[in-house]
Formats: C-alpha cells, structure tokens, sequence
C-alpha cells in the first residue's frame, strides 16, 4: 500500500513503542479498582453506551477510519498540526497493534499539544471580547494557558486562576476573560457561565429567559460576585491592569477620602501644593490626562497651576452611578436612569450563597468554588462537550455553550460518564483527550451528517474545517516555511510596541482565518477572501515553485525522476495520504494535457492546498 | 455585438435577469415587433434600477465634533474659535471648511439631534454600525450587512457589503455580518483605485482557470470518502471567488476611466478614492459600501485637527452628491455620514473636545431623502438637546424606511433567539417630508 522503504525505522519505532505500551498495560492491571478510572476504561463504557444507542435507534455505524486518516486526524486534533510524510509512513507500516494508544500518548507529551489548545483558548476568550484593547495580553494568555496544559494542570485551577486573576494583565494573563470583558460585572457573568458552565444566561439581563428556566434575578445575582472588579490603564509601558475595589468610592478616590495624606503622598517638593508634573507621575499608572485636566478646571480656584488642601477638599464629589458602586444592582427597566435594586451574590445552579458585603477576593474565590464544585454538573459536562465537539465536529449538546437543564444531550449517559471520569482524575484535560481519542466512536471513518433533524450523531465522525491556526501551521509545514523566517513572531516582537503582535505573520492569517470556536462547526464554511488569498496571494508564489529546488516541491520534483513516486509525494505532502488510482489517472492526464512538467506539477499542487480536504479534517 | 456602453452593463448586473422575465419579455417584445434586444435590456434595465437601492455609509472613526461640522455656535465660549458660514439654503449654516458641501445643501437633510449614552469608542462604533449594545455572547450584523442581506440579489460577481479604508485588525467591531454569515461579510479593500488584494491571479488566466478545472477534478474522491458537504460548500465559495477574479465587473476597482475632473473632484486623497470607488461600487451593483475617515478622536488641538480632516472630507462627500446625482443614482442611493458620538462643548485645556455622545450629528442626501433642511436643535452653547431628539436606532428606522427595508424583520440567532434588524425605534417622518 505504502510504496516508501522506511521499513528498517518504522520496525525499531514499533519495538519502542510496543514496549512503552506493556509497561503501562500493567500499570493500569496494578491499580485498578482503588484509583480513578483509566481513559481506556471509559472510552469503552462510552463507545459501548453510544453503540447501544445507535443499534436501539437502528442507525449503523461505519467502520474504523484507515491509519493514515487516523493519524493525520489525531495529530492536526491533539497538536494543531500535519503529521509528516514520514510519520504517516511510519506509522502505516508499524505492526504494532496498539499503535493508536502509543501514538496518542507521544502526541500529549509533545509541547506542541500545549501550545495548540492554548490557541484554541485564546479564540474562545477573545474572539467575542467587548474590550479590544485586552488583546495587548494574547500572547501572554497562549504562554500561560500551554504551560497550564502541558503540565496538566485540574481545569477546576485553571478556571479558578482565571476567575479570581488580579494584576497587571501582561504579568497575569489569567485576567484574560475579566479584561476582555472590560470588567464589567454583567458581561463577566454572562460569559463565565457560557464558557465555564455551558449556560447562556444573558437573555436573562434584561427580562427572564424566554427559552429556559432562567429568571432575571438569577442573572444578576450572577453577576452580583463581579462588581468590584476595575480596569485601571497603566502609563508607561502602556497596560492594563485588573483591580479589587473594595471602598464605595475607592475607583481612583482615594484623592477625595484622604486629601491630607494624598499630598503628602504625591508632593516631591513639599510645598504643600500638587502640581501636573508630580500628580502625572503619581504610581502606578498616573493619572490619565483627561482626568487630570478636569481636576484642575474644577479645583484650581487661585489658577495658580497647582492644587492645595483647601482646593482638593472642595472638589465636588462625582455622580455616583450604578457603574461605579462597589455593589450591583439590578437596573429597573421603568426607570433606566435610577440606581436600581441592590442584589446580593447567589449561585443559580444551588442556591448558595456566600454572605453579605464581601470584598472582591472573597466574592470571586466563592464563585470559582462554586463554579468547579464536584457538585456543580454543568462545569464538567461544559468542558467535555467542547472538547468531545473539538474531536469528534459534534458535541453532545448543540452548540457547545448552550446546555443547562432544559436542553436535552444526545447520549446523555455518555456524556455523563466522560465527566464523572473526568472530575475523578482531578480535571485532568490530557485524561480527558486520551479517553476521547482512545474511543472507536472518535475513530471512525468521517461520513456526510444526515440530513434528518433529529438524526443520531456519532455513527461517523463529521469532517470539519480546521481552525485558522491549525490551517496555517498546515501551510508552513507544507510550503516548508518557518513561521520566524516569515516575519514573526520573533522579528515582529522586536519591534516592540503594544501592538508588535498584530505585526506577525500568523496575527494577520488569524485576522482572516479566526472563527470563534464556538461556533458549530456546520456554519464554518470558510469565505471569499479566505478563498482569494489561498488561490492568488504573493506570499506563497515563491514557496510553490517547483523549479526553485529548495522548495519543497523542487526537491520532490528533483529526487523523484519517476512521475507517480513524485506524486505520491506531494499527495503525502500536502494530504498525508497517497492519491487514489483515480487520483494518479486525473494527474497524470493533467501532466500529458500541459505537456510541462514542473509547471504541470505546481498546479496539482495548488490544486490540493486549495482543496476542501486540505482545509478540512478527515 | 454592438458595443454594450459601461453603465448599461453595470445596472444589469444589480439585478439579474431572471431567467423567466427574460423569455416572458423576449415574446411580448416579438409579438409587439417593435422591440430589439437592446431595447429589451433598456427597458428592463430601467425598472431594476427602480429595485436597485443601495446606501454609502461615510464613518467618521474617532467621533466628529459636531460644532465643528454642521452644528457650529460661532461668538459662544464653547463654540470656540470656529465660525459658520451660509450654505445653498438661506438659513441653514455650518461650520467653516465645509465650502464644497454647503453647496450641496439643498439635497443634503442634517440631523442635529441625534442622541445616546455610550462614549467609549469601541462599543459605540459597534453600536452605531449594528445598533445593539456589544454582547460578548451574541455578534451582531452590521445594519449594512442586513441591508444586503434584505436587497443584494443572490446571483453576483461582486460582493453585497465593501468596507473601504477599515483596517481589518481587532477594533473595527460590528461592521461584520455576524450571524449572517459569509454571504454578507464585507469584502475589505485598503487601497482605493487599485485591485484589491488577492484578486489578480498569482498565474496568467488561461493557466488559473486550468488549474480551476484540476481542482474541481480532484475534489471529487473526498466527496466520495464522506466530505461531501465540505466539498460542496468550499466549491460554492471557489466559485464565487473565482467569479470576482474572472468578472470584467473587477474593472470597477480601477479608476483609469475616470475623467481626471471626476478624479480631482473627490480630492486627491485616501478617503477622496474611497468615495469614488463607493459611486463605481454601487454603480456596478454593490448594495452596502462603507468608507471610513479617521483620526476624529480630537482630545487636543481640536480646531487644526479638524481642519485638516474637513479637507480631506468636504471635497470627497460633496463630489460623491453630484456624482452620483449626474449618473441618476441619487435618489436611489442613501449617503450617511456620522460617527461613532460627538465631542464635548466644553473647549479642554489642551485646546481639545472630550468624547460627548448627548448630542451629535448626521448627514443624510440622496435614497429620497428630503434634502435642504434641519432635524433636530441643540441649546445656544451646544450643552443639550432642545428639540426632536434622535436616537440610534430611530436614525437605523430611518435608513430603513429610505431603503425599502423592514426594520423590524427578524433573523434567527444561533441559539435560536430571533433578533430584529432595528430593536425599537422610529423613523424620523421629517425626513422624508
């Protein structure tokens, strides 16, 4: 089938691994029964609840998908990106009967697993932010979220750092969800509860839900644990940082409340007046210039340039609006305009409630124990129903982040014990992708979804279109381009500036090519301009030539004199497969019709990194 | 064949023959004997223009002063050194440095009321392009993507929605199709009067539709291994991308048809070929063109900044009414220019207006607009609102009603909740007195 003579390391490859496997085949014999269960274990109770399902509903399922299929698929999944020639060589030849389990784990140990979900985290954070200027983090968020994930931290931690994050946000970006929020209490709530908890509470904010069981109050006694949370903007280097406000003044008043000590504070010459100069360089952030030049309009009665006690005592007081209070209060929609009725912390999935008058920290450590509670469903079942989606294109719940009690799952005993499984190995996400990857439902062949509404899914796995990262890894390791030579990240980032990321390479493809990844994966379809620059752009002319012999495809062009050995090459290159007969006969009719070879060769090319299989999982 | 003139072939494209219409008129014309083909094409050209209805959106990014544009208070304290000056209509007056567009008055409608609460810049623009407050949980479509989506006929070489000089990074918030999905997406170009980019072939075009045909070819084994519906919608995109690439309607994109009094007309700036480029847009059968200026956000030395940005627009906007008026596409064409809020009356101390979204104001001309005219009325120093206050989506119920679209048509979100193309609001009746 494979016409490569990789034989000799494919058969050492095979011994190593064969090996590996054995020692923690007996591992698991050793343990079970006491310790949580094994991802091998659950993947076959979930296969065998869903087969059982499916054979109830008379629906067959299709068969295991081939090796190089399967490996193409778990690699672009597990680490955003193809598996080589020679890996899909290698491991089509390796006998090794468990090869599936081994190639799964060196796919988890590799950074790159790390680095791509990160990525994917990144989307679903910032994609629908409401504060733009949050994005000054991003690059901090993928290094902090892959160091998480590559070391296995619980998602229980993970998502408690990012609900009770403080800070700078360059220096913590856990703060990623609270700033891209613009640390506004109802719009944190709203999209804790959709990421964290798979449940859209936010029709609730202004009227009870008309779709769910979702009352008003619930809303806002949600959003009730975030109203101390404030962004305040630092000056040099330019940041932001997330911060506790706990005093009912205490958003940049600290000037009102304590005038005596905030001159003695700022003043440099002791002269008993604030200037510009000492009030601009006031720490940590200064203060910004509007508000500077409104203090001085409103206070410095003497225009004497400089404010003294009498005149800091006498700045009137600013309005006290719902925004600024250290409470939240529910707007009463008669009356915009008033302040509205004060609401106290409750958590709408039990009922509890912290107590009265917390500061910040107190507030968010009770929400993120509530959030991650053992006894709290909704967290476990959110977190493996994207993930389970991310996998397989489907999800049990549709779309990823609307589930709650009266939405139905399909498979909800699956999808049950995928998250008992999960929270008893401690929240573990490379469990959770072992025991996903590990299932014969994930290895099915890809087949078209049935067209019927209300059709099972899960018989075959959905082929869907790559995320835009994963697209352009896919086109650097294709193009043989390397993504530091292209401009960035490394270059772009020298250059500084707060925006030096939106300068790489792989910003602006993402620009293009990103899709909030919780989006259902039926209404990613890709669009023109994706189109245009995959067919037209400059930047690949170079890359795609196959008279240039460092290219890649000069090279395949050169060491393969034989035609169809070239073409396998490029098929394995581009596809990670070898084409069909059907494939070879179109191909070598295209070669005899444009009688050039190179030039013949540079179109399959182009044709196959603009075809729906390249963009496309399979 | 005779030759076909430009104009004729560009309102056919607006909206396609269909093919019923076609055979229907081709009969009724033999019948009566009298008609040629060309006749027929001119005949049915003339009614499609009538559907034909398109809007030019002028976003003036950053918030415009309002006192320095067309509600000037000239001899107040917050009226600063600003003056007004007369226009074509006796009574209505502007600020200094809009010469070219006070000529326009009579078919131009300035609304001086329109009122809001939100000044901070991201999330007013995204209010003022989709008239929703951002949710991080829902994308909105832009009212231009709606528009489209209610107007732009299925069949097209062009795209429906082109945003001009609107850099695609993060902070141009809400000008996108949301949930509309990719059919109403705005094509992006950033240099007017050139090809936008990735629409000329990397190859000549004999070899890319060659290699179209390889392609198609290929798909096919995937389809048969179960990428079906993968394949099938990435074909529909291919070839609507190659339709552009391949459609003499590219030409559009390249102004050296133009007259150079055409040219110089608009001014020779970035935002001056963004408004031509608008007019070759709609003319060619765009429905939805925006066309964003920059740098409004003046917090210091407001009067110089302005100055200089009133010398890139007067020119552009008031060259883009008589165009458009000398090509019979005003009255189907809808321009509006506003921004995201107004600025603060209250001169600051680095000479500088603040973000102020109590009261700011809007151009509307052309789309049967009743131009000449008012709307609207804000105290002697600028400071409030005095009469006929506008909101947001009054303003969005507004273009609706000049557009033949209705504002409270619902669309379904993904998670099944139906959103209405304008919540609540009126339209303003005086404007189309």
């Amino acid at each position: 089938m494979v016409r490569r003579p990789n034989l000799q390391t494919g058969l050492i490859f095979a011994v190593i691994c064969g090996t590996a496997l054995t020692v923690s085949a007996a591992n698991r014999g050793r343990s079970a029964g006491t310790s949580p269960p094994h991802a091998a274990q659950v993947a076959a109770e979930v296969d065998q609840l869903i087969l059982a399902d499916l054979q109830k509903n008379g629906v067959k399922p299709v068969d295991r998908c081939n090796d190089a299929d399967f490996v193409r698929r778990v690699t672009l999944d597990i680490t955003g990106q193809l598996p080589s020639p020679r890996d899909v060589t290698i491991f089509a030849l390796d006998p090794e009967p468990n090869k599936r389990a081994v190639v799964i784990e060196q796919l988890l140990r590799s950074p790159e697993y790390g680095k791509n979900w990160a990525r994917y985290w990144r989307d679903v954070i910032y994609m629908p932010a409401t504060e733009n200027r949050a994005r000054i983090a991003q690059s901090e968020f993928e290094v902090w979220m892959a160091d998480r994930l590559n070391s296995a931290r619980g998602w229980d931690q993970t998502v408690t750092a990012m609900l009770t994050a403080t800070g700078d946000v360059q220096e913590h970006p856990e703060t990623a969800l609270l700033i891209a929020q613009g640390a506004q209490a109802p719009e944190i709530a709203a999209e804790a509860s959709r990421i964290f908890l798979g449940i859209q509470m936010q029709c609730a904010n202004c009227h009870d839900h008309p779709s769910d069981i979702w009352k008003r109050n619930q809303f806002h006694e949600l959003a009730a644990y975030f109203p101390r949370i404030a962004i305040r903007q630092m000056q040099q280097p330019i940041s932001f940082e997330i911060a506790s406000v706990n005093s009912d003044r205490g958003r940049g008043d600290f000037m009102r409340e304590n005038p005596e000590r905030f001159i003695s504070m700022n003043d440099r010459n002791n002269d008993g007046k604030l200037t510009r100069e000492e009030l601009r360089s006031r720490a940590p952030a200064g203060m910004p210039p509007q508000f500077l030049d409104r203090i001085f309009e409103l206070g410095d009665s003497n225009k004497d340039g400089a404010l003294n006690l009498a005149e800091l005592k006498s700045l009137p007081m600013p309005d006290q609006s719902r925004r600024g209070s250290t409470e939240h209060y529910m707007p009463d929609l008669n009356d915009p305009s008033s302040k509205g009725k004060l609401v106290e912390p409750k958590f709408f999935v039990d009922g509890s409630t912290p107590g009265h008058g917390l500061s910040d920290d107190d507030r968010r450590a009770a929400v993120a124990k509530a959030f991650t509670s053992p006894d709290n469903p909704w967290f476990a079942r959110a977190i493996v129903n994207r993930m389970w989606c991310e996998f397989l294109g489907e999800g049990f719940y549709m779309p990823v982040d609307d589930l709650g009690p009266t939405r139905a799952a399909r498979f909800p005993e699956a999808i049950d014990a995928l998250a008992a499984g999960f929270v008893a190995n401690h929240y573990d996400l490379k469990w959770l992708v072992r025991s996903i990857a590990n299932s014969q439902t994930y290895q099915r062949r890809v087949a078209p979804k049935s067209s019927a509404e209300d059709a099972l899914p899960f018989a075959s796995v959905t082929p869907t279109r790559l995320r835009g990262d994963v697209v352009f890894n896919s086109l650097m390791q294709v193009l043989g381009i390397d993504e530091e030579n292209a401009g960035g990240p490394r270059g772009a980032m020298m250059m500084g500036g707060p925006r030096a990321y939106q300068r790489t390479p792989r910003f602006q493809f993402d620009v293009l090519f990103g899709v909030d990844p919780s989006v259902p994966k039926d209404d990613i379809t890709g669009n023109v301009p994706q189109s245009l620059f995959l067919m037209n752009t400059n930047s690949f002319r170079t890359a795609l030539s196959g008279t240039n012999t460092n290219t890649r495809l000069g090279r395949i062009l050169r060491e393969n004199r034989d035609d169809r050995d070239a073409l396998s090459e490029v098929y394995l290159l581009v596809l990670s497969r070898e084409p069909s007969n059907h494939e070879v006969e179109i191909c070598e009719g295209y070669l005899k019709d444009v009688g050039q070879r190179t030039e013949a060769f540079e179109d399959v090319m182009w044709s196959l990194l603009n075809s729906s299989e390249f963009l496309s999982k399979r | 064949m005779p030759p076909v003139s430009w104009h004729e072939d560009v309102v056919l494209t607006r909206r396609t023959l269909s093919r019923r219409g076609f055979l229907y008129g081709t009969s009724a014309a033999a019948a009566a004997g009298a008609f040629n083909f060309r006749d027929l094409m001119s005949a049915q050209a003339a009614d499609l223009r009538k559907q034909g209805r398109a809007m030019i959106l002028l976003f003036m990014q950053g918030g415009p002063s309002q006192l320095e544009t067309f509600d000037p208070k000239p001899g107040t304290e917050t009226g600063g050194p600003t003056t007004a000056i007369g226009t074509a209509v006796p009574g209505i007056q502007i600020a200094e440095g809009w010469e070219q567009t006070a000529k326009q008055m009579q078919d131009v409608a300035i609304l001086r009321s329109l009122t809001n609460k939100e000044g901070q810049h991201e999330r007013a623009v995204y209010q003022l392009h989709t008239g929703y407050i951002p949710s991080g949980s829902i994308k909105h479509p832009s009212l231009g993507c709606n528009i489209a989506r209610e107007l732009s006929p299925a069949d097209r070489e062009l795209p429906a929605v082109v945003s001009i000089g609107n850099g695609r990074a993060a902070g141009t918030g809400g000008s996108g199709a949301g949930f509309l999905g990719v059919d109403y997406e705005p094509f992006h170009v950033q240099n007017p009067g050139t090809l936008p980019e990735n629409v000329a072939t990397a190859v000549n075009e004999s070899r890319f539709k060659r290699r179209l045909g390889l392609l198609d070819r290929l798909e096919g084994d995937f389809a048969l291994r179960g990428g079906e519906a993968v394949v099938e919608s990435h074909r529909r995109i291919t070839d609507k991308s190659a339709k552009l690439v391949l459609s003499p309607l590219t030409r559009t994109f390249d102004f050296s048809q133009e007259s150079a009094a055409t040219r110089e007309s608009y001014g020779n700036t970035e935002f001056g070929r963004g408004c031509l480029l608008a007019r070759r847009l709609v003319e060619s059968g765009v429905t939805f063109v925006e066309v964003r200026l920059g740098n409004w956000d003046t917090h210091q030395d407001n009067f110089d900044a302005v100055k200089g940005l009133a010398r890139q627009c007067d020119p552009a906007l008031a060259a883009l009414i008589a165009d458009l008026k000398q090509r019979g596409l005003f009255d189907k064409t809808l321009i509006v220019w506003t921004g995201e809020f107004g600025r603060t009356p209250r001169i600051n101390p680095r000479t500088g207006r603040d973000h102020w979204p109590r009261n700011f104001n809007a151009l509307l001309a052309g789309g049967g607009i009743k131009g000449g005219q008012v709307i609207g009325e804000t105290s002697k120093d600028g400071t409030s609102l005095t009469k006929d206050p506008v909101s947001v989506p009054d303003l969005f119920c507004s273009i609706c009603k000049s557009l033949n679209v209705n504002p409270a048509k619902e669309n379904m979100s993904p998670i099944g909740r139906p959103m209405k193309i304008v919540d609540g609001g009126q339209p303003v009746e005086g404007l189309f007195a």
